[in-house]
């Protein structure tokens, strides 16, 4: 197939030459501002770099010298995203260091396809965030299970920097770049444990039933390119503020299909059924990368996409996000408590977490984008720091999952105990924990959009899910003691050994659970001023070509500050 | 709508199509089962035994190899035709894209892809015979299920 494919491009590409020799239109490349791009350059770049120095090592790496030197890619990155956010911000300097900030404000760039606001600036950085956590996390893991490599950090950063692009897609096809970026290095890390069947078969899973959700966003994508004429997020924008859509049948099949692949990345209920089997069988580092990274590059594509893109046609996704949110807190709540595997437990959990975000999506306010901001930060802290513990739990053959093994946990390993227990107290959103104003906004926003039955569903399911983390918690403390039925009482000796990096890891986890719990107001300002915009691609005056090839059939509207 | 025609049209030869196929295969293909034949994986030889868990397949190395440089071509041809067009930017942009599909060539070598030979890097095992080389794998496997294993070569 792919002979002949070249066959035809062999045998039809001469004629346009031969027949406009030398006078062949000269296709502008796009201006492109790198600076916008710096962050994901960093993490690409870093990524390979990695790859290409661990290929011409002769010997056996020096311990420990990939998770740092992913850590050291993950945290320039983030450093690079700094400038851009004092940029967006419209900020003249940054602490000691003077900008001269070119393009103030929201704007858009390479031709149109990458856009730069807040929201993608801080996702960038929760992003790299995540990125380091899990490297930290599999530095030990990979010891431990003999797996030691660099390919698990570079397809982390592969993954993360498809993160990044789909979380700066100004155009579908850039969003659609993006999630398989993410994806498809996800894909492997879920099977990367070659000796446990388990992580096959939820590599293979979650890479079936990826690519078919794959297939649905891409079909959506192609309806609503076929009922707006473009696949340019401020083109579709435009279109659907000129044209009353009453019934445009085709944008909003696509709509709906976007909506899927969107909620099978975030694992929203109906599309949720690959996820605890997922997170059960794939290595656990891994998982804490999946459920924090991955789920937040979803969010920040889903954001941009329907809450930005598609505002004015708000009547028709609100009720399916409606739904979804519903369905996702209610089932993940309920669901999780009939666990008995403490890593399907976590995962139920999350399906339930992104019930709540997707009620900060349906609210498609400021308010409800900054609360989905302060929510998927102080998520990413929760979940990875819960899939860490997961992971030293878990010990050497990454198989000890269930509630079992987590008996008298407190006896054997007390700062992993108050850590876990922490981490999950924050999950079920006490007070003083950052989850509790993670949810707090959330349903805020929700009840200021005037959805007060999801507020007082996400609040009843808060409760609900509240007896799953205590199950937990009540396992780790109370269980192993005198009951001589429940077996041999653990004691110091059984201690399981706590690697150097995942300690910083959970350290980070519990301190930035509780510093955001305590001193919420050093998130929440950062949130209010990461929104998203929309802004029409200007192209610049130096290089005004005649043709402009992105913007075909669109009114030149220029410097609109559009957006929310 | 009569420009989504085609698609109908294509969705109804698409069903006709597989239905005749399987009416066709129903009544014309002869039918003489064997056991070999009816064997699940068949391949047309009895299975004697269980073949040892894992043994290298290093086939597979070359296939990857074989799919990065493919990618790389159906990117090349048609840059090829319109390089003229693209001028310096897509010059740019198709070297940036080598040189990461480069990358992945590296990597594969690295893993010793080209290595071929007896292997090196695996650690003993109890069911693979230390004196195995890719030779003796190859006769082995070729002549099960013909006639009895050769003495020296039990796993």
């Amino acid at each position: 197939m792919i002979l002949s494919l070249l066959a035809q491009v062999g045998t039809e590409a001469p004629t346009p030459i031969s027949a406009a020799p030398d006078a062949a239109a000269h296709v502008p490349g796009p201006s492109i501002y790198w600076p916008a791009l710096l962050p994901l350059l960093v993490i690409l770049v870093g990524g390979l770099l990695l790859l290409t120095f661990s290929s011409f090592l002769r010997k056996a790496a020096p311990r420990g010298i990939f998770a740092t030197a992913t850590v050291v890619i993950a945290a320039a990155a983030g450093l690079s995203a700094l400038p851009l956010w004092a940029q967006v911000q419209g900020w003249s300097s940054l602490l000691w260091w003077d900008l001269h900030p070119d393009p103030v404000g929201p704007y858009t760039t390479v031709g149109g396809m990458v856009g730069v606001d807040g929201f993608t600036v801080f996702v960038t950085i929760v992003l790299c965030v995540a990125v380091a956590i899990a490297a930290l996390l599999t530095d030990a893991y990979l010891r431990r299970e003999q797996m030691e490599g660099p390919e698990f950090y570079v397809l982390m950063l592969l993954s993360a920097a498809g993160g990044i692009i789909m979380a700066m897609g100004n155009d579908l096809i850039v969003v659609f770049i993006g999630l398989e970026t993410l994806s498809i290095a996800v894909y492997v890390l879920a099977g990367m444990h070659l000796r446990r069947v388990q992580s096959q078969e939820s590599g293979i899973k979650y890479f079936v039933l990826g690519a078919f959700s794959s297939a649905f966003f891409l079909y959506g994508i192609a309806l609503v390119y076929g009922a707006t004429g473009s696949t340019n997020l401020v083109d579709i924008k435009d279109f659907m503020a000129q044209v009353v859509p009453t019934q445009n049948g085709l944008l909003l099949i696509g709509l709906a299909l976007l909506v899927v692949g969107f909620g099978f990345k975030v694992a929203a209920v109906p599309f949720h059924a690959w996820s605890p089997d997922v997170y059960d069988g794939a290595p656990t580092p891994a998982v804490a990368w999946m459920a924090s990274g991955v789920k937040a590059a979803a969010f920040a594509a889903m954001v941009r996409v329907l809450v930005l893109t598609f505002s004015n046609y708000g009547g028709t996704w609100k009720p399916i996000v409606y739904a979804l949110a519903i369905l996702s807190m209610v089932v993940g709540a309920v669901l999780a408590i009939v666990q008995s595997n403490v890593k399907r437990m976590l995962a139920y959990s999350s399906i339930s977490h992104a019930g709540f975000i997707l009620m900060a999506v349906e609210a498609s306010s400021s308010q409800g984008n900054s609360a989905v901001l302060f929510y998927l930060t102080t998520y990413v802290f929760m979940v990875a720091g819960s899939f860490g513990i997961a992971t030293i739990v878990g010990r050497r053959g990454d198989g000890r999952h269930s509630l079992a093994d987590y008996k008298g946990l407190a006896r054997t390993n007390p700062e992993l105990a108050v850590a876990f227990t922490l981490l999950l107290l924050a999950q079920a959103g006490v007070p003083f924990t950052s989850g509790f104003f993670a949810k707090f906004y959330a349903v805020e926003a929700a009840v200021d959009a005037h959805s007060t039955p999801l507020a007082v569903i996400a609040m009843l399911s808060a409760v609900v899910s509240a007896f799953l983390y205590l199950r937990i918690i009540v396992a780790m403390f109370m269980a192993g003691g005198d009951d001589a039925a429940e077996g041999p009482v653990p004691s110091r000796a059984d201690r399981i050994p706590l690697p150097v990096g995942a300690t910083i890891a959970l350290a980070v986890c519990v301190v930035a659970t509780i510093g955001f719990g305590l001193f919420p107001d050093l998130l929440v300002s950062a949130a209010e001023k990461g929104q998203p915009a929309l802004v029409q691609y200007e192209r610049p005056a130096a290089a005004s070509a005649p043709t402009a090839a992105s913007t075909d059939g669109v009114p030149d509207v220029t410097g609109t500050g559009a957006g929310q | 709508m009569g420009q989504y025609l085609p698609i109908l049209a294509m969705l109804v030869l698409a069903l006709i199509f597989a239905g005749v196929s399987r009416l066709v295969s129903q009544l014309l293909a002869p039918r003489r089962p064997s056991v070999p034949k009816a064997a699940p994986y068949e391949c047309g030889i009895i299975p004697s035994h269980e073949p040892p868990e894992r043994f290298p397949v290093k086939f597979f190395l070359v296939a990857m190899i074989f799919i990065i440089f493919d990618i790389e071509i159906i990117f090349l041809f048609p840059f090829a035709t319109v390089f003229r067009e693209l001028g310096g930017f897509g010059i740019g942009a198709i070297v940036i894209f080598s040189a990461a599909v480069f990358e992945s060539f590296v990597y594969l070598i690295s893993k010793g892809a080209l290595d071929w030979g007896p292997v090196k890097r695996l650690q003993r095992s109890d069911i693979v015979s230390p004196g195995r080389t890719s030779a003796s794998t190859v006769r082995r496997v070729g002549l099960e299920g013909r006639e009895p294993a050769a003495a020296g070569e039990a796993a």
